[in-house]
């Protein structure tokens, strides 16, 4: 069977994936290598979650979702460790870390160790905790709404809550004063909506991988989010809180792929027009 | 830094490295690095699972039962029952732990879910102003709003074929205009999300392995390996590719 020969059109439309791979790679690496510091605005959401934070009062306690796996880390983690610098550097707010995610408490570690609350003169058990990972998502969520102390007498590391300060006072959702839920499942991301949010109306700030953020949006519009953002907006976050880090070493590399991957799309677009159009011409 | 590090650290981050370089090296070509990190990957995080189960089930379960919890017996058993799927004349029991299990947690998300999907939803498209908003382009963007919504919703009657062909046929065809952006909206999301994942390992083969004694060195030999495991094996010099008889 002869092969026909392909026309220009056709062979646009297959480019190799090792071809269109090597050139995202590149897209990666050079940025890297050579940061251009290109401009970085700060969308509303992002403003409106640094402000949230800011606007709250001395002793109000934030529970927080350490609700990310480890392969939404890379996204996730760069946001979550900017919030925490916001967080303990303003100082005066109390932390309560919860797990909906197994891996969740490995990360709050790994959190902690790049944020190093000592910096900032907070304390473990004084100015925050970690109560751990409680199974059954939206079952969690609602036990903990109701009732804290009855779902767990102990943190993470087994040690009993009456002896941290930080824990004073917390019994359930109608003591807190701001819920924080960095997540990769739209389960944890949904589920604060639905056993929070609904029954006790805590203000909620989420955060979530950029892929989750069309079904989310409708939340924050119908105003049962404060402020929705993506993993992706790190760079944003670090920007306001002055703390550079991974997220704004991204941005380049965001903006490059991203416009790379238009470019790709526009060439496909051409491509499939051409075809369309040499093949009406024959 | 590195040489501040301890051995264990030091083999860590070798480890996630290399697990990083192979398993991206599929987006290339399938090969023997890749099917190799793929496997190790599933069997430890297998592995891990358990092991934070386990250690959940102690925590949360045995833990409070021997302080006095008697009422965790109950749970225990259930949980046990649950097994009972995997025996040939008893599986049957195993409906009762997982109807409870089920009806729980329909319990749960029902008890919010009408006020929260259903309710605030069409709350907040149903007092969308376009009349008296004093910023012209949030009045324009909530009317194309509006319009969509409407559009879409029409899109989805099927009861009437008759009202998407002619003249009406255009509220169709904005509905899948719009569906299409929205979709693309997803799409360039996801790809998003993608990017900040790879950018997150790349970043810590550059500032964490790299700068380690000995992986400037490493980095093209393994890329080298990688390559040549991605040759079909006809044109491998070695090892010879097996004839079938």
């Amino acid at each position: 069977m002869s092969k026909q020969e392909k026309n220009i059109w056709e062979k646009l439309e297959n480019l190799p994936r090792e071809f269109l791979y090597g050139l995202l790679l590149i897209a990666f690496i050079v940025p890297m290598i050579n940061p251009m510091g290109l401009p970085l605005p700060v969308t509303p959401e992002v403003k409106k979650w640094y402000d949230t934070i800011e606007a709250l009062p001395s002793g109000a306690a934030i529970i927080i979702d350490q609700g990310y796996s480890g392969g939404g880390e890379p996204e996730c983690g760069p946001f979550a460790v900017a919030v925490y610098h916001h967080i303990f550097r303003k100082g005066g707010l109390r932390v309560i870390g919860v797990a909906t995610t197994q891996e969740g408490p490995l990360l709050w570690d790994k959190a902690m160790a790049e944020v190093n609350p000592e910096k900032y003169g907070r304390k473990y058990g004084v100015d925050y905790i970690m109560l751990g990972y409680f199974a059954g998502v939206e079952t969690a969520m609602a036990a903990l709404g109701k009732d804290l102390r009855a779902l767990t007498s102990t943190d993470y590391k087994g040690a009993s809550l009456d002896q941290y300060p930080v824990m004073q006072g917390i019994k359930g959702a109608t003591t807190v004063n701001l819920l924080i839920c960095y997540t990769t499942g739209g389960d944890q991301s949904e589920g604060w909506v639905r056993q929070w949010y609904t029954p006790y109306k805590t203000p909620y700030l989420c955060n979530v991988l950029a892929l989750m953020m069309p079904t989310m949006l409708p939340y924050m519009k119908a105003g049962q989010i404060v402020s929705l953002t993506s993993g992706a907006q790190a760079g944003q976050m670090e920007s306001l809180v002055k703390v550079p880090a991974r997220g704004i070493a991204g941005a380049d590399v965001m903006t490059f792929t991203e416009i790379l991957v238009s470019a790709f799309v526009v060439v496909g677009n051409i491509a499939y027009f051409g075809r369309r159009a040499s093949k009406k011409k024959a | 830094m590195a040489i501040a590090m301890d051995l264990a650290s030091v083999t860590s981050i070798w480890l996630a490295a290399l697990f990083t370089i192979w398993a991206y090296s599929y987006t290339f070509r399938d090969n023997v690095w890749f099917k190799f990190a793929e496997h190790i990957y599933v069997g430890a995080a297998a592995g891990n699972l358990i092991v934070l189960g386990i250690d959940n089930v102690i925590r949360y379960g045995w833990l409070p039962l021997t302080k006095g919890s008697m009422l965790y017996i109950v749970v225990f058993l259930l949980g046990i029952l649950l097994y009972s799927r995997y025996h040939g004349k008893y599986f049957w029991i195993s409906r009762f732990p997982l109807a409870l299990m089920v009806g729980i947690g329909i319990g749960l998300s029902m008890r919010s879910t009408v006020t929260s999907e259903f309710i605030a939803q069409i709350q907040s498209t149903v007092t969308m102003k376009v009349l008296g908003v004093a910023d012209p382009w949030t009045a324009f963007s909530n009317l194309v709003f509006i319009i969509i919504t409407l559009c879409v919703v029409y899109f989805f009657v099927f009861t009437f074929p008759g009202i998407h062909k002619g003249n009406l046929g255009i509220i169709s065809k904005i509905a899948r205009y719009s569906m299409m952006a929205a979709f693309g909206y997803s799409f360039a999301n996801g790809f998003l999300s993608r990017v900040t994942m790879i950018f997150g390992r790349l970043d810590f083969l550059k500032s964490q392995w790299l700068p380690l004694p000995g992986a400037m060195v490493a980095l093209p030999i393994v890329l080298v390996l990688l390559v040549y495991a991605m040759l079909p094996a006809e044109k491998r010099p070695w090892p010879k590719p097996t004839k079938s008889k």
